[in-house]
Parts: structure tokens; C-alpha cells; sequence
């Protein structure tokens, strides 16, 4: 998942404790879940929530790709399974508990075949009762709408047709449901090691058949969470309330929630956002702070302000099919000739320097050690030379509106000048970035970029980004067209484990070894995990906030 | 001719009789020298005159400033440097760090650049640092000369091509009026920024590659020919008319009935009878370009970074405003004193040259 533009934001941090895959994973009847995981603070209802939020692109489920709809969707949208409503920095945020489903399924033919039984009783926000034949629905829906998240079901048998053709998917005969029985059974080609993450993902999240098959935003599509949105003005407000078919505690890993309603206001000005809250005229600020006011804001308002690192991973591309960058020691220098502490300065020191393509918060991190490109401008020059690409020509992309994705693509620039090449700056505006550097044509040479999970598991590192097999001419993700052929066999392997081997000792260390493999290769310059903040007004209990995998979680914030 | 015994009596006669009852010789003063004695009495006029002058002289010893004084050049990012301040290290951007205790990080926040030293640094960073480490004294005078050379090259190349449509438009009339008249129209129907920025923003991803020409996305002729082409009408409409007024004067009949050319009409009897306008336009234009590139930089669709121009500094400052107002907010000193001293002088020139005139820039 991209981050917004415009506020450096992520998706949850992530601890390394084992995860529920493992209890989840084969044979037998799967994990059901416990009251034990909505270990939130003891907190009462209240009337309002009022929120200052970044704006995002969608709030219909089946084509927001943003965060700030992820983490309200968390207590609004829910799938088979669904993420533990933990705080990722006391407990297990990755774990995978029961959502609509009575269990994290069963897991049979070596991982190829999994199935659920929905709870009875369940009721969408608009009344209509939760229906097997929904999920089907749902995802056939997600073709239909042309959805970012039809890549996650490629391994879905008998849904080559629609990916062929999404818009006119009728019909995937790999999910088989049975409406009387509420059993909905999902058959891949291959084992699947993240699987049962890619069914807790906001792609997923169950909706009624009866939801229009196209883009649903005002009200957006019927919610069988405990909340459900029922106003969204784009860019502007939106306005949650609680599910008035939601019974209390039916489903243990999602709380009940405390406030009655939430308000949102929309802007992506921090100075605004953060202004909202210390006025007293919003309880909780979603944005960053900005980057100038830290320092101030933390001193003033210490007590209602929290700092959480996130799995992200901002890096440096480098197109590995044009020159110079398909020399290993062009690649290299540009490893060395990064300073990665004045990168985390520019954030205002809302970052940690890093060298793993993989952020510290799995269990499959292995720091690199020795560091493996400490800084060092003179090697970087020495290795340019050796390249023999001194003097070439290199474009650099960068986004253009936002501050501080701005001064870094200057900041590589400046490096890349020093080290012997003659540096250009390209920025871009950060709603066609990503578009216009992952087309092909663009040639796009070396650029910034980040990441932050869609799941945490490393198969949405690398397989998403830096798998070979996975490069395509447009919506390119891999925008370094990095292309190892030893490793994308060995991302493969990794990816296609059944899910009873995918956090096994073993597994956790092959993964280890491919961030290190990748490191090796200079394939990309990592250069820091983000951090963001939570600011919370005076009123509000900031004991209660629980940092999910999914950010924030709104439904646990409490009053004082 | 009939004469009536008397002298026929004329100026030149007048001249002569005053000079025989012992008075002084009286001799024609050209309009330019009459302009230049009421320019000499406005003495505010020439104070910002002498402001706008020391600006330029300024920005062109940029080059002298670096060797010199800041020994730091223009794009030179020094993130991790240090520079000795009263006999004391210290950072040029603040060092931050986080550690991270239970899973929480500890943050010390960074990042923040020092502030203007005035000369405690030896001459560096005399105006501070930007957020890049780079010196804010240097990228001043140097996004200086860029928005100069912008903001005068543009106006001059503007006016020229407004003179010339001006004259066209106001010696053929018909059909040429017509066609050149809508073209005024249409271009003054976009707001100047708007219109701005989506053509310096549509030139600057890819520049400009049409036959001969070629210019890069970076080039400061992007700039150039987006602020020359958007005020166009500005100096087009108001030069056009008083062209109309005087295309049906006795002397365009006259130099007609001697056989000149249009061309000849044009450019010898209609264009020196405008041509206090379009000095005048000259220098109001100039402000107006200069504030145009400002904006369009700001807005990223000017001057490409690392570039520096008076707008980028502005845009590039804006997020560290609290903690290092001065990338900033020098610049915007610069920006008002430029324009502010351009615009005093072009109406001290207005009011010599043509103290009826009410020449004026009006946006539309």
C-alpha cells in the first residue's frame, strides 16, 4: 500500500511475536478467537467523536487503496477473518482472528484448499442478513470494479476469465459457498503462505450482493461491523455511527466501540489538522504533525501526543534495465552516498535509518550486519569511476507537493552530482507519480519511493516489489525493474509454502536471507522506517489509544 | 500669394524678436529631455530607482559573494556539515535521533537549520541555511539573478511582440484588427496565473520540442516564454488603441501622401509617437513578470529545482516557517522591494513622460 500523499502516514507498526498463521495454518479446525484480544483499556460510551483526518480516494472497500479509509474501515468493514484489535506495542497485532467466520478456517490439500462456516445471525447495517454467497459476491464485485486488489486473488482457481477480463467477471469457480450450510470454500492452485492475510484485507471485507457493482461512496456500501459510514463528502467530512443490527460481543476480536458517532473532518494541511485538536475543535488529529511543530507541539501538549514506528520502508529505486543502474557498482555507489541520518533530518526526525528492505517489526528481519553501506562519499566516487558511467546522464524522480519527498529527490541529487554523475531533478505531482514512474515508457531511472503493508508478511515486500516475474509495462510496482532470476524463484517457493510453514523458523530465515540477497545486489537504497504521530486533544484518554496493525483504532478511543 | 505687408508671424520669428530685445536664445526642448528634467525633480522616484539598481548589482556579484565571503555554492546540499560559530561547533541542520524503548520510539527531534550568523560564521551562512544545509545568503542572490533575468527578459520579449501586434492591429485594422483583437481577447480571458501554470506546469514534465526549438524542462526559458505569451494583452490592448487614434492623424496622411510604406508608417511615425507607453509598460510589466515567476516557481511550475529562484526559496521555506523563518522571508523582502521599487519608478517615468497619461497594468 502507497502511503498518502501530501502526510507521511502508515499503516500499523507491527511486533515481532509469533503470529496467529501458525495456530491458524493446517488440518484441523482453526483458532476461534477469544475475548482475551479486544484488550482494550476500560473506556464508556460516549455521544461524539470528533476527528481531524487526512483525505484519502475512496471509502467504498472494493477500491480504496489508501490508509486513511483502511483504518476507519477497521471497525466498519469486516472479512472471514480479521487483524486482532491489539496494540501492536503490548500484544500480537498480527494476528489473524475470526471475523464473519466462526474460525480462521480449515485448511486442507496441503494448503490449497480453505474453508469457513459464518457466524448466525449477523445483520449488514442496512438489515440484510450476512449470506455465504456475499463473499463470492464481494469478490466478483472487486473485478467488476476494476479493484487495485484483484492481483491479491490471481491464485483463486477458475478466476482467469475475469482477470482477463475484470469487468465482465461472473463467475469464479474457485470460491464455492452454500448459503444454508453459511460454509464459503476457497480453492487455489498453489499453496499460499499469506493467504489468511490477504482475507483480512479491506478487498475482502464482506459487502451485501445487493451492493451496486460500481463505485459506492455516498453512503458508501452497507458495513456488517460494529460501525458503518453514513455520510462521506469527499475531501471534505464523513460521518460514522454505530451498526444498529450489531449485537454486542458477537464477534470477540471486534470491540463493541465507544463512541456513538464520529465526525470526521477532512484536510491534508497538517498545520490545520493539528490546529483542529489543540483548539479543542477536533479530539484527535490523524495527520503527522508537521514537521516544523514538532518540537513544539511535544513540549506544549507532551501528556496527548504519541510516536509509533510503522512497517514502512522508504527506498530509492534504480532502474536496474538502463544505464547506469545495470551496473552493480553504479547501484552501489549510490548505496554508499547516502547519508541515511540526514534523510531522517528532513523528516524532523520522524524515522529510523535503515539498510534492510524489510522493516525491524517482523519476525523475518534479520539486521544486516556489518552495516552494509555505511556512508562513504569517497568509495561512492571510486565506485562511479569504476563503473565507468562517470559523467552519464541520470533523471531523478521525486514528488513535487509534497515538502519533504521533495527536498530528499534534492538531496539525491546533490549526492549523485558529487559522485561523478550530472544529476537532473524530475517532480512529479504525488497523484501521478506512481502512475507515470511505473509505466515503462517513462524509462524512469532512479527515483524515491515507499511501502507500507498491506499484511504483514514479507511476500507483500518482496514479491510485490522486487519479483522479476512481476514486472509489467504499466501500474509497474517493481519500478527497478529488478529482475533476479535465483531470487524470484526463491520468492516463489517462500510465497507458495502452506500456511502451517510460513512463520516456521526455517521459513522466517530464508525470508532473512532474501532481504540480505537483495541487499547484496544494491537492488534498491532503503534508507528509513517511518514514524507517525498521534495527537489527541485534552479531553481525551489517550490510555485508551491502541495502535493496530491498521493505525488508530477510533472505536477504542475513550474520554477522560 | 497675397501678402498684406506685414511679416507673417511664427514661432521661430517670436524666437528672434525675444532675442533682439536682449533675452536669451529660446530653444526647442524634446519631449525626452523635457521627460528627463521632470525625472530629475522626482526624487522618490530615484531613490527606488537607486534600490532596484543596488538589487541587480547585487544579484550580478552573486558569483564574488561565493569566492569571497560564503566560499558555499548555490546548490551545495551540506545536511551533516558543521560551521564554527563564535569558536563553537555547532550543526548547520540540527541532528535528531530516535531509539526505540519497548517499542516505542524515543524521539530527539532533528532537522531544524540555523538561523542567519550575520558574519559570527566567518562569512558563512551570514543569511542562514535552509533545510538542505545550503546558504541562504548565496541561493538569494543568486534566485536573484533568475528571477531578474526572468521577470526583464520576459517583459522585453512581451513587449515586443505586444508593439508589433499593437501596430499591426492599429495601422491595417479590418480583418487583422479582428483576428488580432480576439487573440488579446482570448488570452486575457484566463486569469495570468492560471493560465500560467498550466502551461509552465504542461512545459516543465517534458520541455519544449517542436522543430528547431528545443528547450529542456529545466530551462529558464520556460518560464520565460510562459510569462512573455500570458501578458501579451496587457501591453497588446491599451498600445492598439491609442495606435487606432492616431493611424487617421494628419501626419500618417501626409507621410502616406509621400509614398511611405506601411512598414515605414508603422515603425517610424506611429511607433515613436507610443513609445513613451510602452516604456512606460516596460517597467510595470517588469514588476508584474517578476511577480508572475514568483508565483509560478512557488507553485513548481517556474524555476526548476535545485534552481533557486526568490519563489522557490519562498515555497522551499514555507514548511519551516516557525523554526527558520528566514529561507523565507528573505526573499520575500527581496521580492517586495524589487517590485515595490519598480513600480514607484515606472510611475515617476509615466509622470514625466506624459503627465496625462493613465497608463496603468490591469489584470484581468
Amino acid at each position: 500500500m502507497r502511503r498518502k500523499r501530501g502526510i507521511s502516514v502508515a499503516i500499523a507498526a507491527v511486533v515481532a511475536a509469533g503470529l496467529a498463521l501458525v495456530a491458524s495454518g493446517c488440518g484441523g479446525g482453526g483458532s476461534s478467537g477469544s475475548n482475551n484480544s479486544t484488550a482494550a483499556p476500560a473506556g464508556k460510551t460516549f455521544p461524539t467523536l470528533k476527528v481531524a483526518w487526512g483525505t484519502t480516494d475512496y471509502f467504498d472497500p472494493g477500491l480504496s487503496y489508501r490508509l486513511e479509509s483502511w483504518q476507519l474501515f477497521q471497525d466498519v468493514y469486516l472479512g472471514l477473518v480479521v487483524k486482532a484489535h491489539v496494540s501492536c506495542q503490548t500484544d500480537n497485532c498480527t494476528k489473524i482472528e475470526p471475523g464473519l467466520a466462526t474460525t480462521t478456517g480449515t485448511v486442507t490439500d496441503g494448503g490449497k484448499n480453505f474453508k469457513f462456516t459464518l457466524r448466525k445471525g449477523i445483520k449488514y447495517s442496512n438489515g440484510e442478513p450476512v449470506k455465504a454467497s456475499d463473499f463470492k459476491a464481494t469478490i466478483i464485485r472487486d473485478f467488476k470494479l476494476n479493484s487495485p486488489g484483484i492481483g491479491f486473488f490471481s491464485n483463486i482457481v477458475g478466476v482467469d476469465a475475469c482477470e482477463a477480463n475484470p469487468t465482465s467477471c461472473s463467475d469464479i469457480s474457485g470460491i464455492v459457498t452454500d448459503d444454508k450450510a453459511g460454509t464459503v470454500e476457497i480453492k487455489l492452485k498453489t499453496p499460499e503462505s499469506d493467504f489468511l492475510y490477504v482475507l483480512s484485507i479491506p478487498f475482502t471485507a464482506v459487502v451485501p450482493a445487493s451492493t451496486p457493482q460500481k463505485d459506492t461512496e455516498n453512503p458508501p456500501p452497507a458495513a456488517a461491523g460494529p460501525y458503518y459510514i453514513t455520510n462521506y463528502n469527499p475531501s471534505k467530512s464523513f460521518t460514522v455511527k454505530r451498526n444498529p443490527y450489531w449485537k454486542k460481543n458477537e464477534i470477540p476480536a471486534v470491540p463493541n466501540g465507544n463512541p456513538d458517532t464520529i465526525q470526521g473532518t477532512m484536510t491534508d494541511d497538517e498545520s490545520q489538522s493539528a490546529q483542529l485538536v489543540a483548539s479543542g475543535q477536533a479530539m484527535y488529529d490523524e495527520n503527522v504533525l508537521p514537521v516544523d511543530r514538532l518540537a513544539f507541539y511535544k513540549k506544549k501538549y507532551s501528556d496527548q501526543i504519541k510516536f509509533f514506528t510503522t512497517p514502512s520502508t522508504y527506498y530509492f529505486f534504480m532502474n536496474q534495465q538502463l544505464a547506469p543502474f545495470n551496473n552493480l557498482k553504479a547501484r552501489q555507489a549510490v548505496n554508499y552516498a547516502i547519508d541515511r541520518q540526514q534523510l531522517v533530518n528532513l523528516r524532523g526526525g520522524l524515522g529510523v535509518p535503515t539498510w534492510n528492505f524489510l522493516p525491524p517489526s517482523y519476525p523475518q528481519y534479520k539486521k544486516i550486519t556489518p552495516t552494509p553501506y555505511p556512508y562513504d562519499l569517497q568509495k561512492a566516487k571510486q565506485l562511479v569511476q569504476q563503473s565507468g558511467t562517470a559523467g552519464q546522464k541520470v533523471t531523478i524522480y521525486t514528488i513535487s507537493d509534497v515538502a519533504v519527498d521533495l527536498s530528499t529527490g534534492e538531496y539525491l541529487q546533490s549526492q549523485l552530482n558529487k559522485i561523478g554523475w550530472k544529476a537532473t531533478l524530475k517532480p512529479i505531482a504525488g497523484a501521478n507519480y506512481f502512475t507515470i514512474v511505473g509505466n515503462q515508457s517513462t524509462k524512469a531511472q532512479i527515483g524515491f519511493t515507499d511501502w507500507f503493508e498491506d499484511y504483514p508478511y514479507p511476500s507483500d515486500w518482496f514479491n510485490i516489489l522486487l519479483n522479476g516475474e512481476h514486472i509489467k509495462p504499466v501500474h509497474n510496482n517493481n519500478y527497478g525493474n529488478v529482475n533476479i532470476k535465483s531470487l524470484n524463484k526463491e520468492i516463489d517457493r517462500l510465497d507458495s509454502l502452506p500456511p502451517s510453514e510460513a512463520l516456521s523458523a526455517s521459513t522466517n530465515s530464508a525470508w532473512a536471507k532474501v532481504d540480505k540477497a537483495f541487499s547484496d545486489n544494491a537492488a534498491t537504497v532503503p534508507y528509513l522506517n517511518g514514524i507517525l504521530t498521534s495527537f489527541f486533544s485534552s479531553q481525551m484518554n489517550v490510555a485508551c489509544d491502541i495502535f493496530t496493525d491498521s493505525q488508530d483504532d477510533p472505536a477504542q478511543f475513550c474520554l477522560k | 500669394m497675397a501678402t498684406t505687408g506685414q511679416e507673417e508671424f511664427t514661432l521661430d520669428t517670436a524666437a528672434e524678436l525675444a532675442a533682439k530685445e536682449g533675452g536669451s536664445q529660446i530653444q526647442g526642448k524634446s519631449p525626452w529631455v523635457l521627460a528627463g528634467r521632470r525625472m530629475r525633480r522626482n526624487y522618490v522616484s530615484l531613490a527606488f530607482l537607486g534600490i532596484f539598481l543596488l538589487i541587480v548589482i547585487s544579484c550580478l556579484l552573486a558569483p564574488l559573494y561565493v569566492s569571497q565571503v560564503s566560499h558555499i555554492p548555490q546548490n551545495d546540499v551540506r545536511t551533516g556539515a558543521t560551521v564554527v560559530e563564535h569558536g563553537k561547533t555547532v550543526n548547520v541542520i540540527s541532528q535528531g535521533g530516535t531509539k526505540i524503548v519497548n517499542g516505542v520510539p524515543q524521539i530527539v527531534f532533528g532537522g531544524v537549520p540555523i538561523g542567519a550568523q550575520w558574519g559570527a560564521a566567518g562569512g558563512k551562512y551570514v543569511l542562514g541555511a535552509d533545510e538542505l544545509g545550503r546558504d541562504v545568503g548565496t541561493r538569494l542572490l543568486y534566485g536573484g539573478r533568475n528571477s531578474l533575468f526572468i521577470g526583464v527578459t520576459s517583459a522585453a520579449i512581451c513587449t515586443t511582440l505586444s508593439v508589433v501586434l499593437a501596430l499591426l492591429a492599429g495601422y491595417f485594422g479590418g480583418i487583422v484588427d479582428w483576428i488580432i483583437s480576439r487573440f488579446f481577447d482570448l488570452v486575457w480571458a484566463f486569469p495570468v496565473v492560471l493560465l500560467g501554470i498550466a502551461l509552465g506546469t504542461a512545459l516543465s514534465v517534458n520541455g519544449f520540442h517542436h522543430g528547431p526549438i528545443n528547450v529542456s524542462s529545466g530551462s529558464l526559458w520556460i518560464p520565460i516564454g510562459v510569462i512573455s505569451f500570458v501578458f501579451i494583452p496587457y501591453i497588446g490592448r491599451p498600445l492598439r488603441g491609442q495606435v487606432l487614434a492616431l493611424r487617421n492623424r494628419e501626419f500618417i496622411e501626409a507621410a502616406t501622401a509621400q509614398g511611405a510604406g506601411p512598414v515605414r508608417i508603422m515603425f517610424s511615425e506611429l511607433l515613436p509617437n507610443v513609445a513613451s507607453s510602452v516604456l512606460v509598460l516596460f517597467t510595470l510589466i517588469v514588476a508584474n513578470s517578476i511577480l508572475t515567476e514568483v508565483g509560478l516557481s512557488f507553485l513548481g511550475a517556474g524555476v526548476q529545482l535545485p534552481n533557486p529562484s526568490w519563489g522557490t526559496m519562498i515555497q522551499e521555506g514555507s514548511k519551516l516557517l516557525s523554526t527558520a523563518p528566514q529561507i523565507s522571508l528573505f526573499p520575500g523582502i527581496a521580492i517586495a522591494l524589487t517590485v515595490l521599487s519598480l513600480n514607484v519608478f515606472g510611475d515617476g517615468l509615466r509622470d514625466a513622460l506624459d503627465p496625462r497619461a493613465k497608463i496603468r497594468i490591469e489584470h484581468g
